[in-house]
């Protein structure tokens, strides 16, 4: 249906009129390879629907990890004006503020004599509850406000509970906290599915991830970030949980039945979407950014207890030198200031990615950019990058998030057999703890992209830059 | 009729039915066998009222099948069929019947994504995005 043009050697241009009503036109950051996977799902579609929204300023962007998604496709970019155009809860999704955090041990893969690497993924999975009932739902933070940590994302589990400490708060994207919060925009349903749900993984794609680093590709950078050639870490993959999904549900909702009052027609009715500066959209970004308050509060409760698990069999002093490297956002919309213009960034399964000596990064990271992290699927590896100043003048300071899904959850359960993958990821010597062999099936190495050849585009991009590379040695799944 | 359809994000409800009452019964016997209940009306010994209010009758359906989801999430009731049903423009008010239990948090979310509810010959045609 769609003939994609080739703009560059990794860019590829949907014009305008691709699909009716399109005010800019749709790219695709991909090779050859990646746009032929890429067009066996409707994710072009969807971009090219993404380039109908009011206000979508230069072009709707896709990261080479795109893949279809709902309304707006995953790995996608839209970039609208602040004072004109509008804010679609679809362009950040469900899970607001799905995202990743990685900690960095004081061990090399060679401390971890005997039976340790086991005994240390099989503590992980007894300290962070996962999936979405039983244990994942039911055994979250005790003692934490909701309010506040709506209000002040993990600097509530800090002041109110010592969890967390204002380092790890330096070392997260926008320290944790987006300051547009409104707690009483947070519906009392939302808040219901929340209130439990702190310090929990959930289910799905989200994962804790025991790593080697297998490879280095920048000295500096990995020395910035503190990390070097045979270190162990520890990558969170996690978010809003059930709270995020119901702020966007509420806000889809809402923002469907204004469509008509503000005179907006869309393809596709979840793209729903109000001006930024109308009750509907400010009130959206009011809860939206307490759900993105609330999943970094979610990923430090769980770095905490990473820690409990560490120290229980590392011993205390190993627990507190691992450090944070970053923990940064997938699905957020932020307004942001892009080539002296006010926009608002909506990153749905795409990363911020700044470049050196941008003011938003720390001042550590300053000469290496800020940490971006692409986990792969659980079988293959992962990347720590950093942001390049071409992701400012090419993506709205932006790369990819991941490997991108390639096969739906019922074909790879078709294609894999859960028990047959944990002996496969076993033998490779990957520790796995998994609560279900469906789940596990569903997040099998071949339902994803190959994640090296995605980190390859944005490099060649300029969007991101490699530092180091990360290989699975255990994985604990949601 | 109710069928499952692959979906490569998640997973979609295709609904063909008589008439529009008979959309939102089948929705619920396709979300109680998401959910693992048996849709009999014989085994379901627990009542739920169900009101729900949007635009038209795709919003409706959507908003039918989450309120129902976050009962089955929030208190473990999964709908097994529907007792009494009323519907005007903008709302359906319902008694639904169903079973207690410890039914699997699966439905995340109940998208908009190629939301549909239309007539389609002398029946109706349904289509709703679950995010599981």
């Amino acid at each position: 249906m769609f003939d994609p043009q080739r703009i560059d050697d990794e860019l590829w241009e949907l014009p305008i009129g691709t699909v009716p009503g399109m005010r800019v036109p749709a790219r695709v950051f991909a090779d050859a390879e990646l746009l032929a996977a890429i067009e066996q799902d409707r994710s072009l579609e969807q971009l090219a629907n993404v380039a109908t929204l009011p206000g979508v300023l230069d072009a709707a962007l896709a990261m080479p990890d795109i893949h279809q998604g709902y309304g707006f496709p995953v790995g996608g970019v839209a970039a609208t004006d602040a004072a004109d155009g509008v804010i679609s809860p679809g362009g950040v999704g469900y899970d607001i503020n799905c995202g990743v955090r990685l900690l960095a041990l004081p061990l090399t893969y060679d401390e971890l004599l005997g039976d340790r690497r086991e005994r240390l993924v099989h503590q992980l999975s007894r300290t962070v509850p996962v999936g979405t009932g039983g244990r994942g739902a039911q055994e979250g933070l005790r003692g934490a406000n909701l309010d506040r940590v709506l209000a002040l994302g993990p600097r509530a589990l800090l002041e109110d509970l010592g969890i967390g400490s204002e380092d790890e708060l330096s070392f997260t994207e926008s320290g944790g906290c987006l300051e547009g919060a409104d707690p009483a925009a947070v519906s009392a349903r939302a808040r219901e599915r929340g209130a439990s749900q702190i310090g929990t993984l959930g289910s799905g794609n989200h994962f804790l991830e025991l790593q080697r680093i297998s490879d280095v590709y920048d000295e500096a950078a990995a020395q910035a970030f503190g990390l070097r050639l045979g270190q162990l870490t520890v990558l969170i993959h996690s978010g809003s949980r059930g709270l995020g999904h119901q702020v966007c549900t509420d806000f889809v909702k809402r923002m469907d039945a204004q469509l008509a009052h503000y005179g907006i027609e869309l393809p596709d009715r979840q793209l729903s979407c109000a001006p930024i500066e109308s009750p509907e959209g400010r009130d959206y970004r009011a809860a939206m950014e307490a759900a993105a308050n609330f999943a970094w509060a979610n990923r430090a409760a769980i770095a905490h207890r990473v820690r409990q698990a560490i120290a229980s069999e590392f011993g205390p002093g190993t627990a507190e030198r691992t450090h944070q490297v970053y923990d940064v956002a997938h699905n957020v919309a932020k307004l942001e200031r892009h080539e002296g213009r006010l926009v608002c960034v909506h990153r749905k399964g795409a990363t911020r990615a700044f470049p050196p000596d941008h003011p938003e990064i720390p001042s550590e990271y300053a000469a290496a950019g800020q940490p971006v992290f692409i986990p792969g699927s659980m079988g293959t590896a992962s990347y720590v990058l950093a942001g390049r100043a071409a992701a400012m003048t090419r993506s709205f300071g932006t790369t990819c998030h991941g490997a991108g899904r390639r096969l739906s959850r019922t074909a790879v359960r078709k294609a894999v057999d859960g028990g047959e993958l944990r002996r496969r990821l076993e033998a490779d010597g990957i520790v796995v703890r998994a609560p279900s062999a469906r789940g596990l099936a569903e997040e099998a190495p071949e339902a994803y992209k190959d994640v090296d050849r995605v980190v390859e585009i944005v490099e060649r991009a300029g969007l991101a830059a490699r530092v180091v590379r990360l290989r699975p040695v255990g994985v604990v799944k949601g | 009729m109710y069928r499952w359809v692959d979906h490569t994000s998640e997973v979609e409800l295709e609904i063909e039915a008589a008439g529009e009452r008979e959309v939102f019964e089948e929705a619920v016997r396709a979300l109680a066998e998401l959910l693992g209940a048996v849709a009999d009306a014989t085994r379901a010994t627990f009542v739920r009222r169900v009101a729900v209010h949007a635009t038209d009758r795709p919003a409706l359906l959507a908003a039918w099948l989450e309120e129902l989801a976050f009962l089955a999430e929030a208190d473990g009731f999964v709908a097994t069929h529907v007792m009494e049903l009323e519907m005007d423009a903008d709302a359906v008010h319902a008694t639904v019947g169903g079973v207690l239990g410890a039914p699997p948090p699966l439905v995340k979310a109940v998208t908009y994504h190629r939301l549909a509810f239309e007539p389609s010959g002398t029946e109706y045609f349904a289509r709703v995005v679950l995010d599981v």
